[in-house]
Formats: C-alpha cells, structure tokens, sequence
C-alpha cells in the first residue's frame, strides 16, 4: 500500500530515522544562540503601516521619545512629597540619571556625592541571572553603540530640570529650573509646591494635584532600554527609606518587562505543560518506554519550529514563544491515537512490525486529514495584516506538518528499536482491564444516552448554541499590554497608583494641522490692512487715514492686474509710501521726542529741555508739547524726560508704517500663532478636561497662556487684572513675542514638544488613565464628534500617535484579520472534509463539532466579560485545527464501525469502546496538560492555558455526544448508500 | 654668518615672546580681541536657527555694545526680523565684577511690555538660538581655571574648567585661539560624561578699522543635530555711542543708531 511506504521504510530502517531525526535537531537546534527577542506591541503592526509611519513622523517632528516613568509617592509626610527629605533624594536621582555614563571597565556607572557610582545592576538570584545569560538579556545594556547613555538626559523631566517661569524680587521676571536646588527649609519645600501646582504644564503630570507624587518622566532613545533603565533605577532608590514609595510604569517599560518575564515563561511553562502531558501519558499506557515517544516528537518539532523561525531571522515576539505551547498538544495528539491504536491491536498480531502496519493503514487518512486541518486552520492567520500573527501561524503549520511525518516515522521506528516484545505481552491484560474501567464504563454509558435520547442532546446543543450566540454579541475586543500581568504584578500595581495620583500614564498624541497653509494674495492682504487701517486711524487721523486708504486702493489694482503678485513687493511699496505719510503725520512729534530722549536725565530742568528742542520738529508740535508740558514745568530729571516722551508718544505712535509692519506680521502669521485658533484649541481642551477617560491634556497653549500672566503680571496692579492676562495674547504678533520667550527657556526647544518650529502645526499630549483599547477609542470619538460640531474656523486635520491608540489600530486590524482568517480557513477545511469523507453531509458533520466548540468558547468570554484580546483571537484557529480532529476519527470510525456491524445501532457500541477511548484520552491529555499555565504571572498564559483545557473538554463533548446524537438522527441519510451496498 | 645669527636671534626672540606668554595673558587677549574692539561698536546679524531636519528659521537683528568702566560693558539688541519680533529689544549690562550679576530687560512691543529679567543662568538659549547669553556677551574669565595644553604654530590650545562646577552644564571647554589675531576660533564643550557635545566657531575673520573681527560664528550642538549660523554684516566700530542709550527709556524709544 503506497500510504504504508514511509511507514514500512521506518520499520525496516529504524536507525536511518533516528540518525535523521538527530540530524534534524541538531540543526535546527544550531539556530537557536542566535535567538532575538521582540516584545513591541508596535510591531503587531508592519513597519510600512501608514499610522506606525505616520506614529515615527510625529515622534520625529516634535522630538517625543518613550517615557519610563518614575512615581515617587509619599503618603506619611504631611507635606507630602514635598518635604526636604524627599525633594533632596529626586535631586540626587536625576543628577544620577544625567550622568549615566560607562565607567573604565565599560558598567554603567553614575556620579553619587560627586564620586563615580557603578551600581550592581545583575539580579541576586543565581536562576534569574541564568535565565538572562541564556537569553542574551544584558542588564547593563544601558548605552547605545556609539557609549552614549540610553537615557536621554536633557530632555528628562523632572523638577530639577524643567522651566519656570516666575516673579522674582524688584518685579523682576525669573527665569529658572523648578527646583534650581534641592531645598534646606520646609519654606523653600512650598515654594517648589506652589510654583508647581501654579504651572498648567506641570500639575497632574509632574506632581499630582494632592501633593502626595512626583512623576518623572526618563526618554529613553529606544523602547528596549526601559526594563535595564528602570532596573537601575530601582538599584538607585534601593536605599530609599519606606515613606518614599518607588513605581516605575509606562507602555515601554510594561512591554519590556513583559518580555523578560515571557522568556521566563517560555522557560518554564513550556517544559511544566510538557511534563504534566507526559505524567498524564504515562497514567494511560503504564510504559515509560511507550511514551517516550510521542514526547521526542513534541520536543523535536518544537525545537525543530523554533529553530526555523530563529534561523529564518525572525524575533521571538509575544505570539511566537507561544508556539511551543500550541504545538506541544497538537504533536502529541497524533502518536496518542497511533499508541492507543497500537495498544488495542497489538495482541491481535503479537508483532510489532505488523501491528503497526496495521494501525498506520488504519489512521493514514484520518491522520492526513486531521493534519492538512491543522495546517489549514494555522496558515490561514497568514492572511492576517499583523506581521507576528503570521509568523506564528504559519510557523505552527510548518510545525504539525513535521509532527506528522514524524508519527508516520519516528514513532513506528521508535517503537521497533526501543520498546521490546517482552513489555508488549506484558502490558496488555492491564491494558484490557482498563479499557472496561472508570473512562470506558462511562463513555459506554454516555453513547447510550446520546443514541436513545439523540432529541435532547439536540436540544441541548441548541438551547446551547444560542446562549452562546448572546454570549458572543456581547465580546468586547479590547487589549492593554499592562493588563498582560496580574493584578497582583508590580506593574499593575505601579499603573494602579500612578493612574490614581496623576492624569494617567498612557500617552496618546492629538496633532492638528490646517487643510491647507494659507498664503493670503496680495488684494486679500490689502483688504485686510484696510479694515485695521479704518478702525485704528479713521477717528484720530481722519486726514491721513483717507490718504493711506486711497494708497492702498491703488496699490490693489496695480497689482490686481498682475497674476502672482509677489506680496513682499507690493509690501515693500506700502511701506516707502506710509513712511511719507508719518513723516507728514507725526514727523514733527518724533522729531522732538527723538531729541528729548538723548537728553542726559542728570539734572535736566525744563528750561534745558526746551532749550533742547529749540527749532526741532516743527512750530505747531512745539506750540502743543509746550501747552501739554504747563502742569509738569518743576519736574526734573528722569521724570522730566518720562512726562515729556509720555505726551510725544500720544501724537507720535500713530504710526503708518508700523501699521504695516504689524498687518504684515498679522496676515502672514502661521496657523497657531492667529489667537482665533489659539482660541479653538482652548476650547477643545476644555472639551478635553470633561471627556471622563481623559485625565489631563496639555499644549503649547498652557505653556502660552502662564507665560503671558508671568510676563504681564505686575504686583502693584490688582487681581483682576493681572488674571486677564492669563490667556492668549490679543494678535499674532504678541502671541509670537510670548512664544520667543519660551523658546529661549532653560530647558531649550520644550515648547516645540508641543508645537512645530513653523508654529503651523500643534500636538496635544493626552493622558489616560487607562490604556485599554476601548477607552482609546471612546477618547478618539468623542473627540471627532466635538470637532464636527464645533468646526475650527480654519479647516484642520487631525491626526492621533501614541503607543495607546497604535494598540487601537493593531486591533482593529486583528479582529477583521481573524475574522477572515477563521472564516476562510473555515470554508477550506470543509472543503477538505468533504473530499475526505466523500461526502456532503459527512463533511458538514464533520464542522458540527468545532462550530459548537468556536461559539461555545467565545460565547463563554462574552458572558464573562473577558476582553477579545490577541490569545483569544488566536486560539480560533487552534479550535479549528484541533475540534475538527476529533471529529474526523470519530466520523471515519463511525463509519467504517457501522459498515462492519450493519447499522449504526450496533456500531455505536464499538464507537464509544475503543475509538472513544483514544478521543478521550487525548481531550484529558491536552486539557489537564495545560493546567501549569494557569499559574503564570501572565495573563495571555493563563488565558492560553485555560481555555485549551476548555475547548478540549467542550470538543470532546461536542464530538462524542452531539455528533453520535446527530448520526442517530440523520443514519437513514448518512448510512442509506452502505446498506445499499452490503445488500448487494 | 651674520645673517644667519640675526635669523636666529629673531627666531629666539620671537619664540621667546610666545614661550613668555602666560596662560592668563592669552586668554586675557583673547577676551579682548572677541569681545572689546574698539571703545564701541555695530553690527547687523542675521542668526539662522538650522534644526536637525535641515529647516530653519532666521531671526535679523542690530547690535549695539559700548565697554564702559572696569571692563563692564553694555549691549542693545533690536530686533528687524521676523515680522511678528519687529522692534523687539533686550538690553544687558554686563557686570565683570565680583559678586555684582549682569542686569537685563526686554522690551515686548506687541504686548506694550517693558520687563527686568532677573539674572539668572547666562548659559540660556539666547532667543531660541543655539547661541547661550554666555556666547553673545563673553563668559567671565574669573569663572574658568585655564590651562595651556598645546601650542601649535599658529594657534594656542586653552582647557578651561570652571572654578564652580555645580553653575553650568559642561565639564570643561577647550578653545583655539589665533597666535596672530588672538581671536578664538573654535571651541569644544565636553559634558559631565566628558563628551563632546557643544562647539562653537569663528568660521569667518576679516579686519574692519584694523580689528580682526568675527564676521561669521556658528554654533552646533551635537546632541540635538541643531546649528545656528551667525552672519555679521554692517560691523563699525567706535561710533560715538552716548551711554544714555543703555536705558529703559529707550526700549520703547529705540535709538537713531539702531533704526536707521
């Protein structure tokens, strides 16, 4: 028989297939030093996909760098966080920080008490520091390939080192750092606490409005280097007393723990799975030497697997240390039913060869098709959009497919050279006792049931069916790396206490944009100039205000006629004729003042001042000045000099050309520097501070806005008008002159975190509190659905980064990427059955089960409320592959058992012996053999771990009862072509 | 035989001139020769701001300086470009004494806002440049321990670590200086991991009223991939400036000097 030829040539050359199974994993094993490791959620997405390029556009335009993010929270000091004690600690850390260099021997060391500090960074823990060796996980990994620091020291924020902008002594304005030192008095403490709290930018995100928390925030130049920068950092703070509390959060540092302790789990989750299996094997076949097998061809497929993804060059990400898991239960699967198969037949032939022969010819095409299933339903996530998804499946796939060619091998070879004859004749009246014990007694029992009560099972799986229907309209797709850990996680806990001192610690990004950058022509910039022009000088200077106007007209036909009028041209011919004018207008009074201004104040008397300006400007301005001057003739000095500007001033600020200069800066000031958009943006973030997933938004306008009230204020003024000034300043112009300060601050170009250079373009950093995807999504909505009703006056587009909405995206992706991916390979795999059972309806019974199974499962995380999140979307597939097994032998034995026996009636009893039994122990192999994963830290593991030991069982039912019930009911259909047959 | 002893003399003499020369003399001199020429002075600047990605922003503007007493000085800065700065104004008096902090004002036209700064950190971006106040005014000779590591055949090399480590962000700087003009002409910033990070140089020199002058300067900062450009066009030299325009008075009021 042509199936049997690999089979027969395992048996006859056994050692041919051990030598190449060797082979196998010595090279494939070869791969795996060079093991990289990839625990980025960003990369669920390619590196092409517009929203990553658009994510990487917006870090590099407003130079945003991942954050790890230092809580230091203190609960017991009544200052709180503010006390001299603690202020002095996080001055200590950041200098530290800053000065994270490599020391002579290339370790990370700091500068402590103005002494060279190389902290001991390797864990305590003898496993913990192997696992890192193994794993190539260097902790003092802090320094990029040119020597430089990870961390990104000017731009950290942290009190020493962020601006303030404040009253100084004499109504001088400071400019300085927060904390310019760290404090020695309580006094000084509040003053750090009252110039926070004071500062729009910093309250809620820097210090939390209860005064208990500080964050810092630490860039780093790259994500990876967050779980070695945040191990420093809790090297560093060590020695904190217990009033300080340390949490260290952020996306970066979530994921990147998240990868060290997945290779933690790799480690130890994988080799535990497979020891309970094998524990549950040796509990059914009673011989270590028996079960070795299928346990050699679970390791060398998963080594085989793993090496092939390493060797291909790809990383280890989340999904992929997944595949050893996935692949254990699956390889196993298949050597179990050739075990069983061989058990029960063995004393029929009392050769091993033979009964191999035997069995093999039995199962090839169940196997074949049980297999080509499996790799239909793992290749089909190649046709999800997320790069890792498709790894991981097509890699399982590559994975099955070894592990039955290895059955069809390794397991008759194995079995010829290694277990021998004596064993066999040995074992088998146990074998028999037990296959009339507890399992077979009861599955007898239970084929009874689901034949005389086929209705009510029915019934059942509908009743079934269609809670889990309900079940399912009730999923919420939702992920957040940080909930990847228990609750009871150091993370978790981090994210918990954080989220609940400060505006959140997840980041998304809002950057808006005009449509279009408008260039105003030449007539819409006259027409501009004319409106100002009317209202500033129509009353004061009606003369002068008709000549300029008439000035303006002619300039906008001449170059109305022109097409491409170059506007700095028709600028530049303005400007020469309103100097004409001031000159008529005011050149007398500038004359005057001009000349009052050189005077030395040091004892200036009126009469020098008129005697000063004797034959200066003009007859009438001198006649004025002198009328105006009456009251103030015994001033002297400075004072003198003062009053007489001050009256100038009021003929001679009226001034044509300045006029222009500012309705040239007015038309051509760029999209956020015109306050009718500075204004929209204010709005919206006053939107933003009501949207309840938001816990704080902040923009170049709050640094604006603080900046105009500290530059303005003046003690001597009242309250009231001093808060005026807390806003956006009246034109262009004046919002750009508030805004050059910023950008001379200390801590150089922050502001343009928050603004493009170009000042057309702003980003609002947004903070949640919480990262899960939905609440990203509820932000992204409400916020589109203020904007519609409230469109800003100059068309923007908006554009969201940040790690919390990339998760959305990934999402989407992944939902509508499983989706077809279940249904495509869905169609295959019945497809499959049919041309395996040759057989419509057979084929249509063969997917009864894992539909059941598919809805029952997804049902059951609607009800509980468990977030769809990328286990769960990936465990469809392993449903498909797996239910379908089941379904496949039970289907296969049914009939050829009905065709034995005549009638399913008499077969059913043999179905629920020997074929039930093999189905069983594997559902309770693969179930139970996952249980180790519920104890993981992780919760994808758990999620993994529980529902496998939940489609298994739920498969299982599925199989043995639904689909015996269903036989029961349709025999007359399934069986009719049989009978016709034996009949003749 | 003559001439070759003459030679040599002269060879000697001129070696000993520079042999003779202390560290503190060169850097006084060169302190003079960037920072003092001339009893006053004016000059028209265009500063360019390049960022990272190549884009820049360009800022024009006029700056007075007259050396007052015991070496302290006084500056005016008015501001032509862009647009929306027009007649911006800073004023600083640079103080050389002991104790004594520089004073500084802006003036803010569009805001109608006159404004003393308290002196603070002169190592701050100077209006958003690359340039720190330090840069623009001169960096107190008293604040740096200066040492002579290399003489070169045209030019002194000078390590300058500050006296109080704690006042700024680099550990030490290192300076060119011109044997011939005194001029420094390029200068490197190390970090407190001793990195180079910061550098500024005189790219262009030309001799206006027989000073050697800076005609272009730039500063690059090499963590951040930014430079910015200082070209100086219009450069007089003793001028006549009368004090008094050194004052608030003329924030609002600015000096013939500056627009005409």
């Amino acid at each position: 028989m042509k199936r049997l030829k690999m089979t027969s040539f395992s048996i006859r050359f056994p050692w041919i297939i051990m030598i190449l199974s060797l082979v196998v994993v010595v090279l494939f094993g070869a791969q795996f030093p060079k093991v990289s490791f990839d625990n980025d959620p960003e990369n669920m997405l390619a590196e092409d996909e517009y929203i990553r390029v658009f994510h990487n556009e917006v870090k590099a335009r407003y130079n945003l760098y991942d954050f790890v993010i230092v809580g230091i929270v203190n609960e017991q000091h009544e200052d709180g966080i503010f006390n001299v004690a603690t202020l002095g600690k996080i001055d200590d850390l950041t200098r530290e920080l800053i000065s994270l260099h490599q020391n002579a021997e290339g370790k990370p060391a700091v500068i402590r008490n103005g002494q060279p500090y190389a902290p001991a960074l390797e864990s305590e823990s003898g496993w913990e520091r192997g696992l890192a060796k193994v794993f190539g996980n260097d902790v003092n990994r802090l320094f990029t390939d040119d020597g430089s620091s990870a961390i990104i020291s000017p731009e950290i924020i942290s009190p020493s080192v962020v601006d303030n902008i404040k009253q100084a002594d004499a109504g001088q304005l400071a400019i300085e750092y927060l904390m310019e030192e760290a404090p020695t008095t309580r006094e000084e403490a509040l003053v750090i606490k009252r110039d926070a709290m004071n500062n729009p930018l910093y309250k809620d995100t820097l210090v939390s409005a209860d005064g208990k928390a500080i964050a810092l925030y630490i860039p780093i130049t790259e994500k990876t280097y967050s779980y070695n920068v945040a191990n420093l950092i809790e090297n560093l703070t060590a020695d904190w007393d217990d009033a300080d509390k340390i949490y260290i959060t952020g996306q970066p540092v979530a994921q990147d723990t998240f990868g060290v302790e997945m290779l933690v789990q790799m480690a130890t989750s994988a080799p535990l799975a497979g020891l309970a299996i094998f524990l549950l094997l040796l509990f059914f076949f009673r011989r270590f030497s028996l079960i070795i097998a299928p346990m050699l061809v679970a390791v060398i497929s998963v080594v085989a697997t793993m090496g092939l993804l390493i060797g291909l060059g790809y990383d280890v990400h989340i999904m992929s240390s997944m595949i050893a898991i996935f692949l254990m239960p699956i390889s196993v699967a298949d050597s179990v039913h050739i075990l069983s198969e061989f058990f029960d037949s063995y004393h029929k032939f009392r050769n091993k060869a033979e009964t191999i022969k035997h069995v093999v010819s039995h199962l090839f095409r169940p196997m074949l098709y049980t297999t080509l299933t499996t790799i239909a339903g793992f290749a089909s996530l190649a046709t999800t959009p997320i790069p890792p998804v498709k790894i991981f499946g097509l890699h399982v796939a590559f994975g099955v497919g070894l592990a039955w060619l290895l059955t069809m091998t390794f397991v008759p070879a194995y079995i010829m050279l290694f277990v021998r004859k004596k064993t066999l004749d040995q074992l088998k009246p146990v074998e028999q006792s037990d296959h009339h014990g507890l399992l077979g007694k009861t599955l007898g029992g239970l084929g009874k049931v689901s034949y005389k009560r086929w209705k009510l099972t029915l019934a059942l799986t509908m009743a079934v069916l269609a809670v889990s229907i309900i079940g399912i309209s009730k999923i919420k797709v939702n992920d957040n790396p940080v909930k990847w850990f228990t609750q009871s996680h150091r993370i978790r806990e981090a994210d918990r206490v954080m989220n609940s001192h400060f505006g959140g610690t997840y980041t998304a990004y809002l950057t808006l944009k005009p449509e279009l950058i408008q260039t105003l022509t030449c007539a819409e910039r006259v027409e501009m100039m004319r409106n100002a022009a009317i209202v500033r000088f129509d009353e004061t200077l009606p003369d002068a205000s008709a000549t300029f106007l008439a000035l303006l007209d002619e300039t906008n036909t001449k170059f109305q006629t022109l097409e491409n009028a170059d506007i700095e041209r028709c600028f530049v011919d303005l400007v020469g004729m309103a100097k004409g004018l001031d000159e008529q207008v005011s050149g007398a009074w500038n004359e005057l003042g001009d000349e009052i201004n050189y005077l030395e104040p040091e004892g200036l008397t009126y009469a020098k001042l008129t005697a000063a300006i004797n034959g200066k400007g003009d007859e009438a301005s001198r006649k004025t000045f002198a009328q105006r001057m009456a009251a103030f003739q015994s001033l002297e000095g400075a004072d003198l000099q003062n009053q007489a500007l001050d009256i100038i001033d009021e003929y001679a600020a009226l001034s044509f050309e300045d006029f222009l200069f500012e309705a040239r800066a007015d038309a051509g000031a760029p999209t956020f520097k015109r306050p009718e958009m500075l204004a929209y943006v204010d709005r919206l973030q006053a939107f933003l501070s009501e949207v309840p997933n938001i816990g704080k938004s902040s923009s170049a306008l709050d640094a604006l806005k603080k900046a105009n009230f500290e530059l303005n204020y003046n003690s001597a003024e009242s309250e009231d008008r001093n808060d005026a000034f807390y806003g956006i300043p009246p034109t262009p112009s004046a919002v750009s002159q508030v805004f050059t300060q910023l950008e001379g601050m200390k801590k150089k170009d922050s502001l343009f975190h928050m603004i493009t250079k170009d000042y057309n373009e702003v980003n609002i950093w947004i903070q949640l509190k919480s990262g899960d995807n939905t609440d990203m999504v509820e932000v992204v909505e409400e916020i589109e659905d203020w904007m519609a009703e409230n469109p800003p006056p100059t068309e923007l587009n908006v554009g969201w980064a940040g790690l919390t909405y990339l998760n959305v995206v990934w999402q989407d992706k992944m939902v509508a990427g499983m989706m077809n991916a279940l249904l495509s390979s869905f169609v295959v795999v019945l497809i499959m059955m049919m041309v395996l059972f040759r057989s419509f309806l057979f084929g249509l019974l063969a997917m009864i089960p894992l539909t059941v199974t598919i809805t029952f499962i997804y049902g059951l995380i609607g009800w509980i409320g468990k977030d769809y999140d990328m286990p769960v979307a990936v465990l469809s597939s392993l449903t498909l592959g797996l239910s379908v097994d089941f379904a496949i032998h039970f289907l296969e034995r049914s009939r050829e058992l009905a065709k034995e026996h005549g009638s399913w009636k008499d077969a059913i009893w043999h179905m629920f012996q020997e074929p039930a039994m093999a189905i069983s122990r594997n559902a309770i192999i693969i179930s139970i053999g996952f249980t180790p994963l519920l104890f993981a830290p992780l919760v994808p593991y758990k999620t993994v771990g529980f529902f496998l030991a939940t489609i298994m069982a739920v498969s299982w039912i599925a199989t043995l009862f639904i689909l015996s019930a269903l036989i029961t009911g349709l025999q007359k259909w399934l069986f009719k072509n049989k009978e016709t047959t034996n009949s003749h | 035989m003559k001439k070759l002893i003459t030679v040599l003399a002269a060879v000697a003499i001129a070696s000993s001139v520079y042999a003779e020369m202390s560290v503190d003399e060169i850097v006084k001199k060169a302190n003079e020769a960037s920072y003092y020429a001339g009893n006053d002075g004016s000059a028209e600047v265009e500063m360019k701001i390049i960022d990272k990605s190549g884009s820049s922003r360009t800022r024009e503007f006029t700056l007075l300086r007259m050396n007052v007493e015991g070496g302290n000085q006084k500056f005016y800065v008015y501001f032509k470009k862009p647009a929306d700065l027009y007649k911006q104004v800073f004023l600083v008096w640079k103080e050389t004494a002991e104790g004594k902090d520089d004073s500084r004002w802006m003036w803010l036209p569009a805001l109608n806002l006159k404004r003393s700064i308290a002196p603070g950190d002169k190592r701050t971006s100077f209006v958003g440049s690359d340039f720190v106040y330090e840069d623009v005014s001169g960096r107190n000779l008293k604040e740096d321990k200066h040492e002579l590591i290399e003489t070169t055949d045209t030019q002194y090399v000078i390590k300058n670590t500050p006296v109080d480590p704690g006042s700024v962000e680099f550990s030490y700087y290192t300076v060119k200086i011109d044997k011939d003009t005194f001029l420094p002409r390029h200068a490197e910033y190390f970090d407190k991991n001793g990195k180079h990070y910061r550098t500024v140089e005189a790219t262009k020199v030309e001799t206006i009223q027989g000073y050697p002058t800076v005609t272009e300067s730039v500063v690059s900062d090499l963590n951040t991939g930014g430079s910015t450009v200082n070209t100086f066009k219009n450069i007089k030299y003793d001028i006549g400036l009368k004090e008094n325009i050194f004052t608030e008075r003329f924030l609002r009021r600015p000096p013939r000097e500056v627009t005409r």
